[in-house]
């Protein structure tokens, strides 16, 4: 493992002067979070939590009050901390006049990348956001998802070792919620971190292996999913064409244990997305 | 994978900024400025119809024939003037607002690039699109003038037959209709349009990273147009009567808001007067200091801005 973790928040602190109260309002209260290489990382919290704060603050978008912020060891506030890093912010909306192509060759070109190494990198990633049939369609007449697919597209195109989401599935319906969360899935594949923060918890649950919970301002809970959400004193078996007799048979051994309760048996359920997806994939033919 | 060393070749500044400019311009290109164009055409031809009257007959191949050439140019470089001015203020204040409002900025700010890279790429974006602007309007100008003050010679060698003029008479009036036609002092206006509008983007620049609104930008950018215009007269600058105090006055805030009367250059062009290189080369340095200013200015206050 690389020994640099790819983000280190270091007791982030960072107040807001507000000109109708004349206490700053502290959006992030003493923060503390490090991601290694090749983690998927979720940071949840309600509205004005300090999720975007937090994100701002690592991308070098606002100065920490107190506190540091680093990325693959160097300084948020510089520039060339930048380098291995993409960003995709909540709602965006990208230059309305330009294609996808033409928006991604545009921070390619940010990035100092030219000539044929950015036309196959544009190709590469439209590819993979599944936006290759609009390529040559102007971003205005792109629909939400499609948004946030060349969004995500323009935040890998240096190719960075670390993705920042914010909200990567807000206001998407949920097939393009699913496209979304399958691209968070391969950019793990491929080793690349990923720091995104949610308000669908369900989503996070699927794709993050460490979590954070951050309420007004400070991290309340943070550390591997697992061991998070595991209830220590339960046990679940899930068994397939069980008979009731032999169900009754279980329950009975249970009850000749003194410590052990039965709490509950029955049909485990789907999600609801997971029904909606089902039906509305399968529906194509008339 | 970090980003290769291809990618960090020398003059890659220069390339991000470059980048940036030519994307501001694309941008405001397709807003469709260029409708403006048609509307100055329209102007440069009916500036030629302008006070009918008194260009029948053979007035017209005297001092009345110069009147039209006169009235061409005015007209033209006030057309110049005014969507030069317009839209330098209100594109750069547009820009950046709206960079902020769809989120735009967080993704460019995001990648390496530093502030003061992005807030050049806007400006030249803007004076890019103000310089081929002018450029066209200048060429469609330059082509009515050229044509118009043949014909005007061609009328004065017609008349100067009839009325048997010596040649010292031919030679002076020719001089007079050339120095009213399409001249270099005439580009040397031009050229000052120009700087004029780019000092007003770059004060509409500097305004639109601490306003919170293009409105207000685009109303204080329109109020600092006037001051520069009227400061030296309001302050009595160039009065030999005016006291020590006021003229140092007058010198500081020359240094902070720009001092348009080294522009009136351009109504003495107008007039057929020639104007020393000297005088031209005072502009531009002056042009370029302004511009110098206000950029840094815009440059301090956004790279300590928040988002």
């Amino acid at each position: 493992m690389d020994a640099v973790p790819a983000v280190e928040i270091r007791d982030l602190v960072k107040d807001f002067k507000t000109s109708l109260r004349k206490e700053p309002l502290r959006a992030v209260d003493k923060v503390s979070l490090v991601i290694q290489p090749g983690e998927v990382y979720g940071l949840i919290g309600p509205n004005g939590s300090g999720k975007s704060t937090t994100m701002k603050a690592l991308l070098g978008l606002v100065a920490p009050t107190s506190g540091s912020c680093a990325i693959f060891g160097k300084d948020s506030l510089k520039v060339d901390s930048r380098d291995d890093v993409g960003f995709l912010p909540e709602n965006p909306y990208f230059y309305k006049h330009l294609t996808g192509a033409e928006t991604l060759a545009f921070y390619g070109k940010l990035c100092g990348i030219r000539g044929r190494e950015l036309k196959d990198r544009v190709a590469e990633l439209l590819v993979l956001v599944d936006l290759e049939g609009a390529r040559d369609r102007r971003i205005g007449g792109y629909s939400k998802g499609m948004l946030q697919r060349i969004g995500l597209a323009q935040a890998l195109v240096q190719e960075p070792r670390l993705v920042i989401l914010d909200e990567p599935t807000a206001g998407v319906d949920p097939i393009g919620s699913r496209q979304i969360r399958d691209l968070i899935m391969t950019l793990r594949d491929r080793g690349i971190t990923v720091f995104l923060c949610s308000h669908l918890l369900e989503q996070v649950q699927e794709v993050c292996d460490h979590v954070g919970i951050i309420f007004r301002g400070k991290m309340v809970r943070e550390g591997r999913l697992e061991d998070l959400i595991a209830i220590e004193d339960q046990t679940e078996i899930v068994l397939q064409d069980a008979s009731p007799a032999l169900i009754a048979e279980i329950q009975a051994l249970v009850k000749r244990s003194p410590d052990t309760r039965w709490l509950h048996a029955g049909k485990p359920k789907t999600t609801l997305e997971r029904l909606f997806l089902r039906e509305t994939s399968s529906g194509d033919e008339p | 994978m970090s980003a290769p060393n291809s990618r960090k070749l020398p003059f890659s500044r220069v390339r991000r900024i470059s980048v940036i400019a030519g994307h501001a311009f694309t941008q405001l290109v397709r807003m469709k400025v260029f409708y403006f164009l048609a509307i100055f055409a329209l102007i440069a031809i009916a500036s030629n119809f302008f006070d009918l009257p008194q260009h029948q007959g053979s007035e017209a191949t005297g001092s009345h024939g110069m009147d039209v050439l006169r009235l061409i140019k005015s007209w033209s470089l006030g057309s110049m003037t005014l969507f030069s001015v317009v839209f330098g203020i209100s594109a750069t204040a547009l820009l950046l607002p709206k960079d902020v409002e769809d989120r735009t900025l967080y993704t460019i700010l995001a990648k390496p690039v530093p502030r003061l890279d992005y807030l050049m790429g806007k400006l030249l974006g803007v004076l890019l699109l103000l310089f081929v602007s002018l450029a066209m309007m200048d060429v469609l100008m330059t082509a009515m003038l050229q044509v118009r003050t043949s014909m005007v010679l061609s009328h004065q060698q017609d008349m100067a037959d009839y009325l048997k003029w010596d040649q010292p008479a031919r030679d002076s009036v020719r001089f007079e209709t050339l120095a009213n036609g399409p001249t270099w002092g005439l580009q040397a206006a031009v050229a000052a349009v120009f700087l004029r509008s780019a000092i007003m983007a770059s004060v509409a620049l500097l305004i639109s990273t601490f306003s919170s609104s293009t409105l207000f930008t685009t109303i204080v950018g329109f109020l600092i147009y006037f001051i520069g215009h009227f400061q030296a007269d309001a302050l009595g600058g160039g009065d030999t009567g005016t006291s020590d105090a006021m003229r140092h006055l007058s010198m500081v805030i020359s240094l902070v808001f720009p001092d348009f009367q080294l522009f009136n250059i351009i109504d003495a062009i107008i007039q057929g007067k020639t104007i020393q290189l000297l005088e031209f080369g005072k502009l531009v340095a002056a042009a370029c200091y302004y511009i110098i200013v206000y950029t840094v200015g815009s440059w301090f206050v956004f790279a300590d801005k928040e988002f």
